[in-house]
C-alpha cells in the first residue's frame, strides 16, 4: 500500500514513523531536501485522502519573550500544537516538518529514539548531510594523534587504541612506524604492548631494539590475524602463530642479529615454511640462544600454534619451531644470548634433537608423572578479553585435561632448562605421545599454557 | 539577534523538495588562542601547606588594593600593617578576610571522639548570626568590626579596610575596598556576527531522559540539521561551543564502590561508563561541524580540587580524533577571535553562595569579579591544589566574556568598568534543568538564551 505507493521513497511507510533525519540518512539527501520530502508526503497523501492516518510533528524555531529578554526557542510540536506555539513566538525563524508517523504521539521520547538509532549507524559521518559544513573538521591522522603519546609509559596505553599501543612500544619510531604498523593490523602492535605489560622493562628495551626491525617488517606481506582486536592484543595467540609463522620464513637470517618485531606481520602460513625450513633452524637454533626466561610466552604461542595447525604435524611443527624461535628472538632482543650458552652446544647435532633437550626437563617431569593420559580436572586460571567491556577478565574455571599436558606447561611457567643434555632416542616416542595430548589439551586452555618447546619437536 | 533575519524565509521549507539545498560553511575562527596555561598542573606534589597559597595571594594583590585604597581615600591615607597599627589612627590595612562561621563544617569536629558528634547534613548555606570577621595579613590578625556586612563577605577574599583600632584590640571599620576590575584588555573582536554557545550541566547518565531530546535538537541546532535555511545560516555563524562542566549527571557518581564490598562491586559497571559513551557520541557529532571545548565539572571524571584537568582523551575516543575537539581545564581562558573569555564550571560561585548571604549567581558572579579573585573561597572550604608560588586565580586582566556554568537560571548582563573595561557577566544553566544553552554575540558582547524542548503528553505548549 503505501510502500508501494511512495514512489521516490519505497517502504518508508513500512516503518512506524520517520523523521527528517532518519530520511536523509537513509535516502542520503540533504536534509533540507528530506524536511521538504516529508511536507510533501504528507500533502499528497491528505489531499489523496487514502484513509490513513498521519500525524505529523512541526519543528517551530523563534524569537520568544521571556521575562524580561528575548529568548531564541526551539520546539517539536504536534501538529495540534502548532498554531498555538506559533502564535507564542514573537516572530518565528523556522517552521518545517520533523516526523511523520502513523501512531498519535504522547510524547517526544520515540521521536528521540528514532534519531538516535539512526546517528548511531551513521556516526562516521554524522554531518554530511547537514547544511553546514566546517572545514576546521577534520579527523587527526594517527601520526599526529600519536604524538602526544610518545611519552607515555609503554605499559599504560590501552591496546584498543592503536596508536597508543605502536608508539610506546616502538619508541623513536614514532611517525614511520605507526605508517607501517598502521598497514599491519593493530593486533600485532598491540600484542607488543601487552608483552610489554607482561613484561616488565625487558619488554620495552627489546621492543625498542626491535624498533629497529621495522624496515624489515614492512618487508614482509600483511594479512590480518584473524583477530585483529583486543583479544590478539594480550594473548593474541592466533596472530601470533600465523604472524611467526609468516615472519620466521622470511627472515631467517637478519632476525638473529635485528630483533623486530617480526609478529606483526601475518602471512599465510603453509608452504612458505616447509620451504625456509632448513634456514629457518639454523636460525633457530640461533635464537635458542637468545632464548632466555620468556619461554613462558613461547610456550603459550607454542599451545597456540599447535591448536592451529592441528592437521599438519610434521609442518606444523616445523613451523612452530620457528616461530618459537623467532618469537623469542623478537621478544628478547637485546637480551644478550650469553645466559644460555649451553645452547649453542645445540646446533651441531640436529636442530631436533636440540630442541627437545629443552623439552627434557618437561619431558622427565611427564615421564616422571608417569604416560598416564589421565584427564583430570584442574583448575585453571583462565583469562580473556572481555570485548564489550574492554577489559581482561580472569576466571577460575575446572578444566579437564590430561595430566601431562598440565605438568608439562605450567611446569615450564620458569625459564628454560639450561642444560641441553641430548635426549636418548628412545624417549623420543613417549614425549610425542604427550606432544599429542598436550596439543589436544592446550585447545583446551590457551589463556596461561607454558608449553614445552621440546613439544614442537616430538611430533616429528 | 541569533536568526532574526531568518524570519522571511521561516516558512521555505514546507513545500516540494526544491532542486538542491543551500550549504553553508562554518565560519572560521582565526583568532583562537588558549590562555589557560595558568591552570595546567604538571607535577603535582601535594606535600605543602595552604599557607603558601594565601601569602602568594597576598602579596600579589597588596600593591592593587593599596593603589584603590589611596584612590578611594586620599593619596595621602596611611597604609600600615598590622603589626604596625596605632590605637586610634585612621589608617588603612590590606589583610585577607577569614570568616569565623559556627555551622562551617570542620572535619576536625566530626572526628572528635569528645564531642561525639553526628556528621552535619550538608544545608544549603553555612551562614549564622554569630558569624565574625578576622582581617589577617602576613604576620597578625585583628577581628574586624563596624560598617562592615559580615554576612555577605566569604573567607579568602583579600581587601583594604579604613579605619581605627580600638581599646578592645578589634579594629572598627569606616570604609573598605576591593580590587575592583582588573586592567582592560583591548578589545579586537570581530565587526559582523559571531556566536559562541555556552552551555553546561548537559547531565547525561542521569537516568531520566528527559532532556535528552533537548540536547539532541542543541546538537542538532548548531551542526545546521534543523531548522529552514535561514536558521542554518545563522548557526553556520557559530563559531565555537564551550561545554561548561557537569556533563555527566551526579547520579553518576554513584558511591556504591565506596561503601560496599569489593566482591560485589567487582561486575558491575561504574555508571559514568555509559554516560562517557553517550557523551563521546554527542561531542562526535559537534565536533564533526564546529569546535568544541569541553570543560570538566563538579561530576566528571576528573580531579576534584581546583583548577580541574582536563578530561583525558582516551575517554573519548570517536571524538578525540576531531581536532576540533579541546579538551580544556576549569577555569578555562581563551581568546576566541579576539575576544577573552574567562569562565568556570560555577564550582566557585556555588561555594560563595553556600558561605555568604548573596543569593544571586550573576550577583556572586559579579563581585567575584570586583573582589579580582575567581575563587576566593579556595582552598579554605572548595578544595584547591596548593600553589606555592603564585595563585593563578587572582583576575589580573579583565576578560570581555566572563561565565560560570551550573546555575539555576540563566542571567546576563553587562558590566562596564570605569578604566573602560566592557564585561558580559554570563550564568549558565544547567541544561538538564533548564534545557536553555547561551548565544554569546561576540561583535557586540551581548548574550541571548537558547531554549529546546519537545512535547509531553502534560505539555501545553
Amino acid at each position: 500500500m503505501a510502500a508501494a505507493g511512495g514512489g521516490d521513497r519505497p517502504g518508508e511507510k513500512g516503518v512506524e514513523r520517520v523523521t527528517y533525519k532518519w530520511l536523509s540518512y537513509t535516502l542520503g539527501v540533504h536534509v533540507n531536501q528530506a524536511k521538504q520530502m516529508l511536507y510533501d508526503y504528507v500533502e499528497r497523501k491528505r489531499k489523496e485522502n487514502s484513509g490513513a492516518q498521519l500525524h505529523v510533528t512541526y519543528l517551530v524555531a523563534g524569537n520568544l519573550i521571556q521575562n524580561g529578554h528575548v529568548c531564541h526557542k526551539v520546539a517539536v510540536v504536534r501538529e495540534d500544537q502548532l498554531e498555538a506555539m506559533k502564535s507564542k513566538l514573537a516572530t518565528i525563524a523556522s517552521v518545517h516538518v520533523y516526523s511523520i508517523q502513523k501512531a498519535l504521539l504522547k510524547d517526544s521520547g520515540p521521536l528521540y529514539n528514532t534519531d538516535y538509532d539512526i546517528v548511531k549507524t551513521n556516526l562516521h559521518n554524522c554531518s554530511k548531510f547537514s547544511a553546514i559544513q566546517c572545514a576546521a573538521a577534520v579527523p587527526r591522522t594517527p601520526a599526529e594523534v600519536s604524538e602526544p603519546q610518545t611519552s607515555v609509559q609503554a605499559g599504560s596505553q590501552t591496546p584498543s587504541d592503536t596508536n597508543a599501543a605502536r608508539v610506546p612500544v616502538v619508541n623513536g619510531h614514532g611517525p614511520s612506524t605507526s605508517k607501517q604498523t598502521s598497514q599491519q593490523p593493530r593486533g600485532i602492535m598491540g600484542m607488543f604492548a601487552a608483552k610489554a605489560a607482561s613484561k616488565p622493562q625487558d619488554t620495552n628495551k627489546e621492543t625498542k631494539a626491535e624498533a629497529k626491525e621495522a624496515p624489515g617488517v614492512s618487508a614482509v606481506s600483511s594479512k590480518p590475524p584473524a583477530k585483529a582486536n583486543i583479544m590478539n592484543n594480550f594473548f593474541g595467540k592466533a596472530a601470533m602463530n600465523k604472524l611467526k609463522a609468516t615472519s620466521v620464513p622470511e627472515q631467517p637470517k637478519e632476525k638473529k642479529e635485528v630483533v623486530k618485531p617480526s609478529v606483526p606481520v601475518a602471512e599465510p602460513e603453509s608452504s612458505p615454511n616447509t620451504v625456509v625450513e632448513k634456514p629457518g633452524k639454523k636460525t633457530e637454533s640461533s635464537r635458542i640462544q637468545q632464548k632466555d626466561k620468556k619461554s613462558k610466552m613461547k610456550r603459550v604461542d607454542k599451545s597456540d600454534n599447535e591448536e592451529e595447525r592441528e592437521p599438519e604435524n610434521l609442518k606444523k611443527k616445523r613451523k612452530r619451531i620457528k616461530q618459537l624461535v623467532s618469537d623469542s628472538s623478537e621478544e628478547e632482543a637485546d637480551v644478550p644470548p650469553s645466559p644460555t650458552p649451553e645452547e649453542e652446544k645445540a646446533p651441531s647435532p640436529p636442530p631436533v634433537p636440540a630442541l627437545k633437550t629443552e623439552l627434557e626437563p618437561a619431558s622427565t617431569e611427564v615421564s616422571a608423572g608417569g604416560r598416564k593420559r589421565k584427564r583430570k580436572r584442574v583448575l585453571k586460571s583462565k583469562m580473556f578479553i572481555d570485548e564489550e567491556e574492554g577489559c581482561m577478565v580472569t576466571e577460575k574455571v575446572y578444566e579437564s585435561e590430561s595430566c601431562t599436558d598440565s605438568e608439562d606447561d605450567f611446569a615450564k611457567a620458569k625459564p628454560p632448562p639450561a642444560h641441553k643434555q641430548p635426549a636418548p632416542p628412545v624417549k623420543k616416542e613417549p614425549k610425542e605421545e604427550r606432544k599429542n595430548l598436550k596439543k589436544g589439551a592446550a585447545t583446551a586452555n590457551r589463556a596461561n599454557k607454558q608449553v614445552s618447546i621440546m613439544g614442537f619437536f616430538q611430533k616429528k | 539577534m541569533f536568526s532574526a533575519q531568518a524570519a522571511p524565509a521561516a516558512q521555505a521549507l514546507l513545500t516540494p523538495p526544491s532542486a538542491e539545498a543551500s550549504t553553508f560553511a562554518r565560519v572560521l575562527v582565526s583568532g583562537y588562542a588558549d590562555q589557560s596555561q595558568p591552570f595546567l598542573l604538571g607535577e603535582r606534589s601535594f606535600s605543602r601547606q595552604y599557607a603558601h597559597i594565601y601569602a602568594a595571594r597576598l602579596v600579589e594583590m597588596r600593591p592593587v588594593l593599596e593603589e584603590r585604597a589611596r584612590e578611594k581615600w586620599g593619596t595621602d591615607v596611611v597604609v600600615r600593617k598590622l603589626c604596625e597599627l596605632r590605637v586610634g589612627e585612621k589608617c588603612c590595612v590590606v589583610g585577607t578576610l577569614f570568616k569565623a562561621m559556627q555551622l562551617q563544617p570542620s572535619i576536625l569536629q566530626e572526628i572528635s571522639e569528645e564531642h561525639n558528634l553526628v556528621p552535619q547534613p550538608p544545608l544549603p548555606k553555612y551562614i549564622h548570626p554569630s558569624d565574625e570577621l578576622i582581617l589577617e595579613d602576613e604576620l597578625q590578625r585583628i577581628k574586624l568590626e563596624g560598617a562592615i556586612e559580615v554576612q555577605r563577605l566569604v573567607t579568602g577574599t583579600v581587601f583594604a579596610v579604613y579605619g581605627s583600632e580600638q581599646d578592645d584590640g578589634k579594629f572598627l571599620v569606616e570604609d573598605h575596598c576591593f580590587a575592583n576590575l582588573p586592567r582592560p584588555l583591548p578589545w579586537k573582536g570581530p565587526t559582523s556576527d559571531r556566536f559562541v554557545l555556552l552551555a553546561s550541566g548537559l547531565g547525561l547518565g542521569s537516568g531520566s531522559g528527559e532532556s535528552l531530546l533537548s540536547t539532541q535538537l542543541l546538537v542538532d541546532v548548531v551542526t545546521g540539521q534543523l531548522g529552514a535555511e535561514g536558521e542554518q545560516s545563522c548557526a553556520a555563524q557559530i563559531a565555537r561551543v564551550i561545554l561548561a562542566g557537569n556533563l555527566l549527571s551526579e547520579n553518576t557518581q554513584s558511591r556504591d564502590t565506596i561503601n560496599k564490598a569489593k566482591y560485589l562491586t567487582k561486575k558491575t559497571q561504574a555508571a559514568s561508563v555509559e554516560a562517557v559513551k553517550m557523551l563521546d557520541e554527542i561531542l562526535l557529532q559537534l565536533c564533526t561541524s564546529v569546535p568544541v571545548d569541553v570543560m570538566p565539572g563538579e561530576f566528571d571524571p576528573t580531579n576534584y580540587t581546583l583548577p580541574q584537568q582536563p578530561l583525558h582523551r582516551c575517554m573519548l575516543p570517536l571524538s578525540s580524533v576531531y581536532s576540533t575537539l579541546r579538551l580544556v581545564t576549569n577555569p578555562y581562558q581563551a581568546d576566541v577571535d579576539g575576544v577573552r573569555f574567562l569562565g568556570t564550571s560555577g564550582q566557585n560561585v556555588s561555594d560563595i553562595f553556600k558561605y555568604s548571604s548573596m543569593d544571586d549567581y550573576l550577583e556572586i558572579l559579579e563581585w567575584t569579579l570586583l573582589a579580582g579573585h575567581i575563587s576566593p573561597t579556595a582552598p579554605d572550604t572548595l578544595g584547591c591544589y596548593p600553589f606555592y608560588k603564585s595563585d593563578p586565580f587572582i583576575l589580573t586582566t579583565c576578560p570581555h566574556v566572563y561565565f560560570c556554568g551550573n546555575a539555576p537560571r540563566f542571567q546576563s548582563k553587562l558590566l562596564k568598568g570605569e578604566a573602560g573595561q566592557r564585561v558580559l557577566l554570563v550564568t549558565v544553566p544547567a541544561f538538564s534543568t533548564t534545557q536553555t544553552a547561551c548565544l554569546v554575540n561576540l561583535r557586540d558582547l551581548s548574550c541571548q538564551p537558547i531554549s529546546f524542548s519537545g512535547f509531553g503528553a502534560e505539555d501545553d505548549d
